[in-house]
């Protein structure tokens, strides 16, 4: 139980990755795995479970507001938005992400 | 991290669960829908787009799970989960619960009637405006052994002038007159104080209708005001708004009402009806007497930023002016104050600490005998709880479990215990003596409640957690091996449960020991000889008004009064006085005794005058010469009686019959000089448990006064013959009302109101807390015995003798009753030194008391070991094995 699981690392990505989401608009849970899974052509598959306790998460820590709407088709949804602090954090998150993944790369490189 | 948000987020999810939860799983349905319709769009069967839509969400019922978590209300979810566990466990005990929610009811309802006393009486600001900044000033005079004395107006007077940290000082009489209303019906008493004009300013309130007194009033004028008090107005004036400016008759004077002070209003004297100006004159300022005569009190207000360090330097400069100034009346005089609110509350602040201090011990023994009960019950239900635990419930769950069913317990209990508290709060105010705890009303405010909070959920956890850390500590391993017999005869569950015995009986014994003081004391106080016999006699006080009655007319109703009631059937002997013993109203002074140095004079005499029979009435013993005859009349040689305590503190063995006698420090060809014409045993003059003071008798023949208590011997019940007494002075005079009419017994009775009013209450507790104590003994022993039942059946069924068996039982019970009795000895050892303030003759360590008292308990606990040792004596020997 010690070691990091997959799934702890999973969750910070995937925090970033509705953050980043929802900078286009805002969007009902459902639209968000959609888009998450056209942006990575596919190569992400969301567990869509997980993705509403992390926007309960993020919900919690102000980075995203939620509200009750109706969508184009005449249903009642819950459209996640992003905050300006949300966006502050994209922005932070994004460049710490990139360090980590240009860290890894050279680790893999010079190996 | 916004916390705030987050928090708020929290509080609203708590709030709002069954809703976040609606809302999720509409969420979570819109989402399958949509996923499943994708599916269909991409070319499945509606089956089967169903099925990957569920597989793609991964586990709808973990997603919820999960976003539960989330939302920080996990422990409240548990709480409630707990709490409905806990409640269920009760129900299905009705027995235990009602016995223990009876318990914690009964030590809750207890400390929250007596701290509702504490919070009024000894917490509570003075309803004054800036309550912190009032005193009350006093003299004290080393000669006369005065201390925090009531003060000379002239004195008072000039501290107000002189003092410049005084913003202002008031003056009231301590002394309430009674004045006679007449002319609004049947003529009525109503109970008038006497106060500077600036008494209502100085304590900083103002009045409901009209004005209250002004500062001018103080002096004559020519003119009477007065203010009432709202039960007076209400009372006599059927709160009729309109008696604001309406002049009324009293005392035969024309008084004008000013003003009705609010129903709220306490004045440090309780129970006055209307508030009158001294209309003292101008001129008395000067004059000796009013320096030399101490009987209003002094309040001042300190002004705004005044020490009272500074206050009192600034004061005592003036002093010493004063005794420069008047020597003859203030050589030795000093003078101080103390804060208001600590002044009157005074006598009330002990007595009320040491109940409080009781009531506490009742609760901790209440508290130790529920978690006995709970003990027990945790030990029915070890298995229960062992196997929760090895099926994976955490330690700290099982805990907290166990503690919120003592919770739950401890807030049924504390709300019986409210209810209980509230009816216990009326019937203290109906019990206290008069004058007592200075306030008549104590509610139940908002510290009042905050304090039984307290206590219930301290009780809550002290009774709980012995038990909790037991069941939450054990192996589990350990309770499930022991298998079909529920052992743990010598473990954890036992060495608790002795313990809080222990606990439970040297808690007892503290208790009891104290009550047991205060009985003896109180015992001592009842068998005390007063110096008269208070069976049979009735006194009535008629005050004559000083309007319709001169010096020929008084002397003639007085003894008309006499005459008819010793007419009336039943009555034997009566007589008159100017003061009855035990209620300490008479007043004192200075005297010497004819050929002796004038350095020898003496002070503090107190002087009374009564008519010839009254030593008859009272039975008081003539010791030596002759009582006051009818020839003892104005005009004739004056004469006087002294008590026993004047002649041998002051004559030594020499006979004081024949010896002269006056009654000033200096005598001048001014003074009269007595002749003492016998000695008479002493009366108590103040109170029981205060020796008699020295004290001449004067006939009334020669000292006319206005205000007379009629004394009759009855040969039966003194209260039967009431109404007759007011008959005969109806029959004189019809716009009379009688003072006050009441038989020497309940004199006396009063005397040690607050001594009977401790002592019952103490007594009580004391009861209480030994039936509990012995319940918990005996409950714990119970218990014991039977966990022990199989060993005992063994050693039956091997030959012991049952009565071997049963005392096995009770030295184990004996034992764990001597380590609580010895240990509550030591401990009360020290703790009833407070008492010794409270205690009339009986030491704070008496021997007797600390025998006696612990020999009961141990008799009580040996009962308590006894018969459930018998119980177990008697097992049957095959029943017991067979329970295997």
């Amino acid at each position: 139980m010690a070691n990091p699981t997959p799934a702890d690392v999973l969750r910070g990505t995937l925090d970033l990755l509705i953050l980043k989401t929802l900078t286009l608009a805002p969007m009902h849970g459902w639209g968000i795995s959609q888009r998450i899974q056209q942006f990575s052509r596919g190569v992400l598959d969301v567990n869509q479970g997980s993705l509403y306790p992390a926007l309960q998460r993020l919900g919690h820590r102000g980075l995203i507001t939620s509200e009750w709407q109706v969508t184009e088709h005449n249903r009642r949804a819950r459209y996640y938005a992003l905050t300006p602090r949300g966006r502050e954090a994209l922005h932070e998150e994004t460049a710490s992400w990139r360090r980590y993944v240009s860290a890894v790369e050279w680790i893999l490189a010079t190996s | 991290m916004n916390r705030l948000t987050g928090l708020s987020q929290r509080l609203r999810s708590a709030l709002r669960r069954g809703a976040i939860e609606a809302e999720l799983d509409e969420e979570i349905r819109l989402h399958l829908d949509l996923e499943t319709e994708r599916n269909v769009a991409l070319g499945m069967e509606p089956g089967e787009a169903r099925r990957r839509a569920l597989a793609a969400f991964g586990g709808v019922e973990a997603t919820k799970e999960a976003h539960r978590d989330g939302r920080g209300t996990r422990w409240l979810d548990d709480l409630a989960a707990d709490t409905r566990h806990a409640l269920r466990n009760l129900r299905r005990r009705p027995v235990f619960a009602l016995t223990a929610v009876a318990t914690l009811a009964l030590g809750i309802g207890a400390n929250t009637t007596i701290f509702s006393a504490v919070e009024a009486v000894v917490l509570r600001p003075l309803p004054y405006a800036d309550p912190g900044r009032l005193v009350m000033l006093w003299e004290e005079n080393p000669e006369k052994d005065w201390h925090e004395q009531l003060v000379a107006p002239a004195n008072a007077l000039d501290w107000k002038d002189r003092v410049a940290a005084f913003a202002d000082v008031a003056l009231y009489n301590t002394g309430i007159g009674s004045a006679t209303l007449t002319g609004e019906g049947a003529p009525r008493l109503l109970r008038r104080d006497r106060v500077t004009g600036n008494f209502f300013s100085v304590l900083g309130v103002s009045a409901e209708l009209g004005r209250t007194l002004r500062p001018e009033e103080t002096w004559a004028s020519g003119t009477h005001v007065a203010v009432l008090s709202h039960r007076a107005w209400r009372d006599h004036f059927g709160g009729d708004s309109a008696v604001i400016g309406r002049t009324v008759q009293l005392e035969g004077e024309a008084v004008q009402i000013v003003g009705v002070m609010p129903a709220g209003f306490e004045a440090p004297l309780p129970d006055v009806d209307m508030w009158g100006p001294f209309e003292w004159n101008q001129s008395d300022r000067s004059q000796v007497w009013f320096r030399r005569a101490h009987w209003p009190r002094a309040i001042a207000r300190l002004r705004p930023g005044v020490t009272e360090e500074q206050a009192n330097a600034q004061l005592q400069v003036v002093v010493r002016q004063l005794q420069h100034e008047y020597p003859e009346t203030n050589r030795v005089m000093g003078a101080g104050f103390t804060p208001l609110h600590r002044f009157l509350v005074g006598d009330s602040r002990r007595p009320l600490l040491v109940l409080l201090a009781a009531v506490s011990l009742l609760l901790a023994i209440a508290c130790a005998n529920v978690g006995n009960l709970l003990l027990v019950q945790a030990a029915g239900r070890e298995r229960e709880t062992a196997l929760r635990l090895a099926l994976g419930a955490s330690r700290s769950r099982v805990i907290r479990q166990a503690l919120a069913e003592s919770l739950v317990l401890s807030a049924i209990g504390g709300a019986a215990g409210i209810v209980l508290g509230i009816g216990g709060t009326r019937l203290l105010e109906a019990l206290q003596p008069e004058g007592m705890l200075r306030v008549a009303h104590f509610g139940f405010d908002a510290r009042v409640f905050l304090y039984v909070l307290l206590v219930t959920i301290v009780s809550g956890i002290a009774f709980g957690i012995a038990p909790a850390l037991w069941s939450g500590r054990r192996a589990p391993g350990d309770a499930i091996k022991e298998g079909g017999r529920g052992g743990d005869a010598g473990g954890a569950g036992r060495r608790w449960a002795e313990r809080l015995v222990v606990a439970e009986v040297g808690l007892a014994v503290l208790l009891t020991l104290g009550a047991g003081l205060l009985v003896r004391s109180f015992l001592r106080l009842q068998q005390v000889n007063a110096g008269f016999e208070s069976e049979g006699v009735l006194t009535a006080a008629i005050a004559l008004p000083e309007a319709s009655y001169d010096s020929v007319r008084v002397p003639v109703f007085f003894q008309q009064l006499v005459e008819q009631a010793r007419g009336i059937p039943g009555v034997t002997s009566a007589a008159l006085t100017s003061a009855i013993p035990l209620t300490g109203a008479t007043w004192t002074s200075d005297f010497v005794i004819a050929g002796r140095p004038p350095s020898e004079f003496g002070s503090e005499v107190m002087h009374r005058m009564v008519s010839p029979d009254y030593f008859d009435v009272m039975r008081v013993p003539l010791l030596s010469g002759r009582r006051f005859t009818a020839e003892d009349r104005a005009g004739s040689p004056l004469v006087t009686l002294i008590n026993e305590q004047l002649a041998r503190q002051y004559f030594r063995g020499a006979s004081p019959v024949g010896q002269r006698i006056a009654f000033d420090r200096v005598p001048d060809s001014t003074s009269k000089w007595y002749t003492i014409v016998g000695v008479v045993g002493s009366e108590r003059q103040r109170e029981l448990a205060a020796d008699p003071r020295i004290e001449a008798y004067f006939p009334i023949a020669q000292n006319p006064g206005n205000y007379r208590i009629l004394v009759a011997r009855t040969a039966g019940d003194p209260a039967a013959l009431g109404p007759a007494i007011r008959r005969v002075v109806a029959g004189l005079d019809p716009s009379l009302a009688i003072v006050s009419l009441r038989t020497m017994r309940e004199v006396r009775t009063e005397s040690s109101a607050r001594d009977r009013f401790l002592t019952t209450l103490m007594l009580l507790f004391a009861v209480v807390g030994v039936v509990l104590a012995v319940v918990g003994v005996y409950g714990v022993m119970a218990q014991l015995a039977q966990r022990r039942s199989h060993e005992m059946g063994i050693r039956l069924a091997l030959g012991a003798e049952p009565s071997a068996v049963r005392w096995l039982v009770v030295r184990h019970g004996l034992m764990l009753v001597g380590v609580g009795l010895a240990a509550g000895v030591v401990v009360a050892a020290a703790a009833t030194r407070s008492l010794a303030a409270l205690l009339y003759q009986v030491a704070p360590a008496d021997p007797a008391t600390f025998v006696a008292v612990p020999l009961i308990l141990a008799a009580a606990g040996l009962a308590a070991a006894w018969v459930p040792a018998a119980h177990a004596s008697r097992v049957d020997p095959a029943t017991t094995l067979r329970a295997d």
